[in-house]
Parts: structure tokens; C-alpha cells; sequence
């Protein structure tokens, strides 16, 4: 079989690979990019790990051998592994996602008003307080529409269903919650059956 | 191993710590830190540790400087910054606070 090797580098080192090797060699370095998707500084790190291949690669050849084969490569890339994100922190590569799909629903749990602010704040992985200010801040800013835009989005937006273990719910959401409910089956918003019960 | 399972994610936050710990040691290189794990139940790949690195890195708890080796290219060697060295006094205490509770209990 006829063995044409590529040139190859590698961060700071240069090597010859066959083909057969180079194609694993791209496969793996793809998969590491792959897997680094949402990492700040995947260069930094796919760099390390070239460099890794390289070295691994070098120490397995024998006296006189200018070609990286498979039956180098394979077991330096069996040493290095594939790419795990680190085990904690914000900066998680591949952060855990909920089970359940992401709907826009009021959280009645820890709720000031109705749950409004809360319930965006998940939906859009944003800090509660942050969007408590902004809308106080429409509220003293637009004069008081904002009161129009949040009684619309209690009515519009459904309740998420409450957390197991009958965790407390303040006075007000609670009675929000209760009065809303009782309106939307008024005005027929929740079809009949579609009340959240999961 | 039924436990393996909830073995498996302390020994992963863990990691972390152990890694502060050896770089502040002394400057290391990567397959130093690969060979003082190797045979603990923390062995490690360089898949894992240059990730957990890079993030370290950022984090400004560690930072490494180029240096020439006999054979081959120039490696990084990695140290703690003074914010490395304080969050490594820090995770020793709680560590060894943890420990004394853990102790305290079930008798």
C-alpha cells in the first residue's frame, strides 16, 4: 500500500502523518472543537492539546521513524481522552438542560406581585431583581402604563404549576394566582382540560 | 458499584482543588501534574486538565510562563497567581472544616 504523508503542524511542533493517521487526527481535533462549543478561549485549549498529540505522538515513535501511523496516534489519543468541561463553576461548557421544554409561565414561588418578573427572568435566564428595577422603572417612567402592561402579561402568561413540597407563596401572588385562574375560566382563555395540572 | 455512581461527581469537584494544589507546590508542567495524579483515584487526562486550566487561567488563579526543555518544544509551566494562593488557603480550611464535621458525626 502506498503511504503518502502529510506535514502536519501541531502548536509548536511540525510532524508527518499518513493518511490514515491525519484523517483520525482531524476527527479528533473536530470533535475537541466540537466539544468546546461555549468555551471562552477554545483556541488556548485545542493549542494544549495539539501540542499534547505532538508530544505523545514523538515519545511513541521508534529510532529513525519520520511517519506518525495509527499505532502511535491511537494510543496517545486513548492517553489525552476526549475534552471534558471542567466539573463546576459558570463556566461550564455544556450546562445542564432542563427536562422540561422552557415555557414562558408566572412562578407563583417566591413571587412579589403575581410572578410576572419571575417568570421572565427564568424564561430568559436573567437575574429577578434586575427586571424587578426595570420595571419599577417603566412604572414611574411611562406614567403608570406599565401597570396596563403587566396586568396584560398576568392574563396572557399561565401559571407554572406549583413546586412539590407546598413551598410558601406570599399573600398577594397567591391571591393573583387564585384570581386570575377564576378570570380565565370567565373569559374562556384556558381551554376546558388544559388547566395546568403536571 | 452502585456508590460509583455519587463517587464519580465528588471526585470531579474535587479535582479542581487537587490541581490548585499541586501547581502551588511548585512550577509544573503538564505531564507532571498527569503523573502525580496517576494511580489516585483522581488520575486524569489532558482532555480534562487543559480545559480545567484554561478555566483556572481565566479565573487569574493560575498563569504560566514558556520554558525551554531539553527535547522538543518549549512547555508551559504552570504557578499560582497571589489570587490562586489565597482561594488555595480558603479551600484547605473548608476542606478541613468539612472533614471535622464529617468526623463529628454518627456516633
Amino acid at each position: 500500500m502506498q503511504r503518502i504523508s502529510t506535514t502536519v503542524r501541531l502548536n509548536r511542533s511540525v510532524l508527518q502523518f499518513d493518511d490514515a493517521a491525519n484523517a483520525r487526527l482531524e476527527q479528533y481535533l473536530a470533535e475537541s472543537a466540537s466539544l468546546l462549543e461555549g468555551d471562552p478561549d477554545p483556541q488556548e485549549i485545542l493549542g494544549d492539546l495539539e501540542q499534547a498529540v505532538a508530544d505523545q505522538c514523538t515519545r511513541r515513535m521508534r529510532a529513525g521513524q519520520s511517519v506518525v501511523t495509527l499505532a502511535e496516534l491511537e494510543p496517545a489519543l486513548d492517553e489525552i481522552g476526549s475534552v471534558q468541561a471542567p466539573g463546576n463553576g459558570s463556566a461550564s461548557l455544556h450546562p445542564p438542560r432542563e427536562a422540561a421544554p422552557r415555557t414562558l409561565q408566572q412562578v407563583s414561588e417566591g413571587a412579589v406581585i403575581s410572578g410576572v418578573c419571575l417568570g421572565l427572568a427564568r424564561y430568559f435566564q436573567l437575574d429577578v431583581t434586575l427586571l424587578r428595577v426595570i420595571s419599577f422603572l417603566l412604572l414611574l417612567g411611562t406614567g403608570g402604563a406599565m401597570v396596563l402592561v403587566y396586568l396584560g402579561l398576568m392574563l396572557l402568561m399561565p401559571y407554572a404549576p406549583l413546586e412539590p413540597g407546598n413551598t410558601p407563596i406570599r399573600w398577594l401572588p397567591a391571591k393573583s394566582r387564585a384570581f386570575m385562574e377564576f378570570l380565565r375560566v370567565k373569559l374562556g382563555v384556558d381551554r376546558p382540560g388544559k388547566v395546568a395540572s403536571t | 458499584m452502585a456508590a460509583e455512581s455519587k463517587l464519580a461527581p465528588i471526585r470531579k469537584g474535587l479535582l479542581e482543588f487537587l490541581v490548585l494544589k499541586i501547581v502551588g507546590a511548585k512550577s509544573v508542567y503538564v505531564p507532571d501534574i498527569l503523573r502525580d495524579l496517576a494511580g489516585t483515584e483522581f488520575t486524569t487526562q489532558e482532555g480534562t486538565l487543559y480545559p480545567l486550566l484554561s478555566k483556572l487561567r481565566r479565573e487569574d488563579l493560575v498563569q504560566y510562563e514558556w520554558k525551554e526543555s531539553d527535547a522538543g518544544p518549549p512547555r508551559k509551566y504552570y504557578r499560582l497567581t497571589d489570587a490562586g494562593r489565597a482561594q488555595l488557603g480558603e479551600l484547605n480550611e473548608y476542606w478541613n472544616l468539612i472533614n471535622r464535621t464529617i468526623a463529628n458525626f454518627g456516633h
